[in-house]
């Protein structure tokens, strides 16, 4: 399998190498080959998704970047260093796949508490702390207990945990799963604003829409193994065909252009009008009724705050 | 610096987390429970009323101990890695060694909570045992009503005061209920040093038994022993294969002296088993304390060693067999 390669992105802040992971059971016989001879790179400032299906190894591999999984084979380096070094997780953020936290802490005491795993100073804490509840909106909940909480709301409290350190790499498993379209909006925002900050995201999820608006490079895995990698504009443009957006035009001038091109391209051309995407129909209408907390106005202010610099 | 900051973290998360189990303040109210029921059930019994209170005190505390810092030191571990909690904090700057150690840690304080309470406990119920009693005017065996009826009474109203402050304050129930439970205790444990066994109010004095303390002491080192046990087996194995272990471990470390212990033609496995295997009955003094025994507090201290030493021993086994598992 042809390695992918982090392009003009460097430093490399993942190095994966014919990564293989064998789950065993207890008379140590294998059982599972989770994952089968992977290799891929993630540079500096970049998103990779890492698209498959459920069981293909998303998860997995994930857990071998951040040294909670041992290799059967291969090795990993993340940030320069073998993920199993305490050193080299004091710069990775990892959002989990479904949202594991203490459900009978708050989310102020969540934050709290792993910030303080970060040995973060008490007024840098306590500051990032409200940045953060502001950010994922959940300052009006910040001393309810988790355990109270909606899958979505969980989900913003795991988003914040993993923004505590100001991660250099962020590692994200199914970030939008259970979020309703604002919330993944959200989420989608800030995998963005974190990458103008220089950031990397390694971003697993099978949520199609989710990986191709916001992924630099993709890499599809099924049954362990990649299948397909690449930039998602190389993977995905038919670069055997157009497309032209323009002004509607009187029918008259339409027929003429449509006859010119037919004369050039010699098959009838496809006309028809360009629609929005029911992601961002739906912002608009949740837009129109008004309500901003909903949209994230507010939330576009709280990652304002928290990716100033001034955290 | 940073590894203490962070191992006082995690300790103080995982004593938080336990405290906050409903199993624990069920376990705890039921040893209060029953080591105050014991001496007003215990009735004309030659005059070793108060032994058995004791006795009987010390026991519960060992036995509910038992059950409660082996199954709180594996489901906790198995636990955090079941629900993910345990991924999500070594995926952190976390190191698995601090991880193992915190939990430990964590747990042992609320054993020693606990005890605290199965001590203070064992200390009314002995006062409680019936003794003769004489006034100016008659002579009898009395219990002492008053103290025991406020001792049964204290989980309860504990409960009571937790499910207010839930209701009001929205205050954690478990783990309000255990705190109120503590301060209870202790106001109950003075209160009574005011009244005689007869109910009247008196002069202040405590009448308890404070020999108790050494003994309890000990049990609370084998609680500890055990708990560590339990947590290195648990990070390998399952809740149940651990509970299995570790009744297994109980039971051999009971009967050490008998099996393992002789000196006559001992083999060489008899030995080594001898001393791999926890000896219970270094923590079980309560004979010690009949017709006016002391224990010495040098024996507690040579116990603590002990406890210390084979505790951290297991541990360190738990976490070489930590450090290369895989956490799903």
């Amino acid at each position: 399998m042809e390695t992918l390669n982090a392009g003009n992105y460097a430093p490399l802040m993942v190095e994966a190498k014919g990564l293989v992971k064998v789950f065993r059971d207890f008379w140590r016989r294998p059982k599972v080959r989770a994952v089968d001879g992977i290799d891929f790179n993630v540079g500096s400032g970049e998103i990779v998704g890492l698209l498959g299906p459920n069981g293909s190894g998303k998860s997995t591999t994930i857990k071998m970047l951040l040294g909670l999984l041992f290799p059967s084979e291969g090795s990993v380096r993340v940030l320069g260093e073998s993920p199993q070094r305490v050193t080299a997780r004091q710069q990775i953020g990892y959002l989990p796949e479904v949202s594991e936290l203490y459900l009978f802490l708050t989310p102020r005491e969540t934050l709290d508490f792993y910030g303080r795993l970060f040995d973060l100073k008490p007024k840098t804490r306590r500051s990032r702390i409200e940045q953060l509840l502001e950010m994922v909106g959940l300052t009006h909940a910040a001393d309810r207990q988790v355990g109270e909480f909606s899958m979505g709301m969980k989900r913003r409290v795991g988003l914040a945990q993993a923004l505590v350190n100001d991660p250099q790499l962020l590692v994200l498993d199914e970030p939008t799963a259970g979020l309703d379209p604002p919330a993944c909006r959200q989420v989608k925002d800030t995998m963005l604003a974190m990458v103008r900050r220089g950031k990397s995201i390694v971003l697993s999820s099978h949520l199609l829409a989710d990986v191709e608006s916001v992924c630099d490079r993709l890499v599809i895995l099924y049954n362990g193994r990649i299948r397909a990698q690449g930039s998602v504009k190389e993977l995905l443009t038919q670069s055997d065909r157009l497309s032209v957006t323009m002004p509607a035009l009187p029918p008259e001038k339409m027929k003429s252009l449509l006859q010119t091109l037919r004369d050039h391209i010699g098959e009838e051309p496809q006309v028809e009008h360009p629609s929005l995407d029911l992601e961002r129909f739906f912002l608009n209408v949740i837009e129109d009724a008004g309500d901003s907390q909903l949209t994230g106005a507010g939330h576009h202010e709280g990652i304002a705050r928290y990716l100033d610099g001034t955290q | 610096m940073v590894a203490l900051n962070q191992l006082i973290t995690l300790t103080r998360l995982t004593a938080v987390e336990a405290i906050r189990q409903p199993i624990f303040l069920l376990v705890t109210n039921a040893c209060i429970v029953l080591t105050a029921v014991m001496p007003m059930v215990l009735l004309h019994q030659f005059g070793e009323e108060g032994k058995l209170a004791r006795d009987s005190g010390l026991a519960f505390h060992f036995l509910f101990g038992l059950f409660y810092a082996s199954y709180a030191a594996c489901s906790s571990l198995a636990r955090e890695i079941g629900s993910g909690t345990a991924s999500a904090v070594l995926s952190k700057p976390v190191s698995r060694s601090e991880f193992l150690v915190s939990k430990f840690l964590g747990l042992a304080l609320v054993i020693v909570a606990f005890s605290t309470c199965a001590c203070v406990s064992t200390l009314m119920s002995e006062r409680v045992a019936e003794r003769l009693a004489v006034t100016s005017n008659a002579a009898g065996y009395v219990i002492d009503w008053q103290t025991g009826w406020l001792l049964v009474c204290a989980p309860f109203a504990a409960m009571g005061v937790a499910g207010l402050l839930n209701y009001y304050g929205r205050r954690p129930f478990v783990s309000t209920a255990f705190l109120v439970l503590i301060v209870l205790l202790l106001f109950v444990f003075g209160v009574s040093g005011w009244f005689d066994r007869s109910g009247n109010f008196s002069s202040f004095d405590l009448q308890v038994q404070w020999r108790i303390i050494p003994a309890s002491i000990l049990v609370t080192l084998a609680l500890v022993v055990l708990c560590a046990i339990a947590l290195s087996l648990s990070a390998r194995l399952g809740t149940v294969a651990t509970l299995l272990c570790c009744f297994g471990i109980f039971v051999l470390g009971l009967l050490s002296d008998y099996w393992f212990g002789g000196t006559d033609g001992r083999s060489a496995i008899s030995a080594l088993l001898y001393t791999l295997i926890p000896n219970w009955q270094h923590f079980w003094r309560a004979d010690a304390l009949a017709a006016g025994g002391l224990i010495p507090w040098s024996y507690v201290g040579r116990a603590f060693v002990y406890a210390g030493t084979y505790s951290a021993a297991v541990l360190i086994l738990g976490i070489l067999s930590f450090r290369t598992v895989d956490i799903r």
